[in-house]
């Protein structure tokens, strides 16, 4: 059964986790709260400057809700073992986000869980350092 | 054709047979004697008569070696401060007309909100900030010039250093990155840029918004410091600060990726809510 899981982690590492890689402001999110969102691929794009995920997810009262997920860059998911056909329109993924500040159904990705269980996040934004390997 | 029309027709063809005339293909005017192809002045050419720093004849003047070569790809060093991206705080003191904006993007920011994101809506980050956007920075130095593009949104800025003048600023494009023109000073490349765009440019955003003016004027002392590329900015902008703002910062080499081509587009945003929330106050 489809369901989508609502939880507040306040963990400040995070806000350290997401640096300004985005070419936008990363203020809009919500760095102290998670959102998992359970549901099925509707586009995932692979390109520049963001990869972005679309996920129609079911809520509570049976609508169904389409997110749109933020990613960082190829470059940085290639480094955690992402490939551009990862995931594919109608996959049934779990996606764990931190929302935007306003409700909106939108967040900055933080991890993929795939139906076969494997786990993806993605490299921190630091080249030329061992981090980024 | 109505009378206006005709004299602005008139004018033009006029315009145009001087033009041919002087150049010396007008069907009217022979060629003079003593119009030989004048020798370009060595440095410091007015427009037009510049070579191009991409010109063999130019390339292949006589100059001094350079002292260090950049070229490779460059990050910003995060290691130890993820904020190291950021040119402040601290900040020199505002004026009142960058007070507005920074006091307004505070304000934003107690309310979860972002102000004036405009580097989100696609415009250029444009100088200092394009030089630390956590993008990778690809730099090609030739004895005329150090080609830089940023992974972040393929910027190009350009510093010369062939011994040009800064173009008159009654007739230079504005832009993002201003004009750069770099000397060498012993074992430091000393480069002065301006003619920035004074609208949708930013020195620091996120909270604290700081704008970029016409007036901004950025010397960078760049130098080769156990194997990183230390660059020392010294920033002015009278409309906007006091006195001189300073940072240095340093870039790590990157030696293991490329940039790619990179496409700000608002089709792309139509598909990163977030940048069309109602976090965003414009």
């Amino acid at each position: 059964m489809r369901r989508v899981i609502f939880g507040c982690v306040w963990a400040l590492v995070l806000a350290y986790a997401v640096p300004a890689l985005a070419h936008h402001s990363p203020a809009a999110f919500d760095r102290t709260k998670e959102v998992t969102l359970v549901g099925t691929v509707k586009e995932f794009r692979w390109q520049n400057p963001h990869t972005w995920i679309e996920v129609n997810v079911p809520d509570a009262k049976g609508n169904v809700v389409l997110w749109g997920v933020e990613l960082t860059s190829p470059t940085y998911l290639i480094r955690a073992g992402w490939k551009s056909n990862t995931i594919k329109p109608g996959d049934k993924v779990t996606v764990v986000v931190n929302p935007v500040r306003t409700g909106e159904p939108a967040g900055i990705f933080r991890k993929l869980i795939l139906a076969d269980g494997r786990e993806l996040t993605e490299r921190p934004a630091r080249l030329g350092t061992p981090d980024s390997k | 054709m109505s009378s206006s029309m005709s004299r602005m027709a008139v004018a033009a063809v006029t315009a145009l047979s001087l033009v041919a005339s002087a150049c010396g293909t007008g069907p009217a005017t022979p060629p003079a004697p003593e119009a030989a192809p004048a020798a370009l002045p060595s440095g410091g050419e007015s427009a037009g008569t510049q070579l191009s720093a991409l010109a063999p004849e130019n390339i292949a003047k006589s100059r001094p070696p350079a002292p260090f070569d950049v070229t490779g790809n460059w990050f910003i060093d995060v290691s130890q401060n993820p904020e190291a991206w950021r040119f402040g705080p601290p900040y020199p003191k505002l004026t009142a007309a960058a007070q507005v904006h920074y006091d307004a993007s505070q304000k934003a920011a107690k309310e979860g909100k972002v102000y004036r994101d405009d580097i989100g809506q696609c415009w250029p980050a444009g100088l200092p900030l394009i030089m630390t956007r956590y993008w990778p920075m690809a730099m090609v130095q030739i004895p005329t010039a150090i080609y830089m593009i940023s992974g972040f949104m393929n910027s190009v800025r350009i510093v010369y250093l062939d011994g040009r003048s800064h173009t008159d600023p009654d007739i230079i494009v504005r832009t993002f990155n201003g004009e750069s023109i770099g000397r060498w000073e012993g074992d430091t490349l000393v480069v002065d840029t301006v003619g920035f765009r004074g609208d949708h440019h930013w020195m620091d955003q996120g909270g604290a918004s700081i704008p970029a003016g016409e007036q901004l004027h950025i010397v960078e002392r760049i130098r080769m410091v156990n194997g990183q590329l230390e660059i020392e900015y010294t920033m002015t902008d009278p409309e906007y600060w006091e006195g001189e703002w300073k940072s240095t910062k340093r870039f790590n080499r990157v030696n293991d990726e490329d940039i790619q081509e990179v496409s700000c587009l608002p089709d792309l945003n139509e598909h990163l809510q977030s940048t069309t929330s109602k976090t965003q106050v414009r």
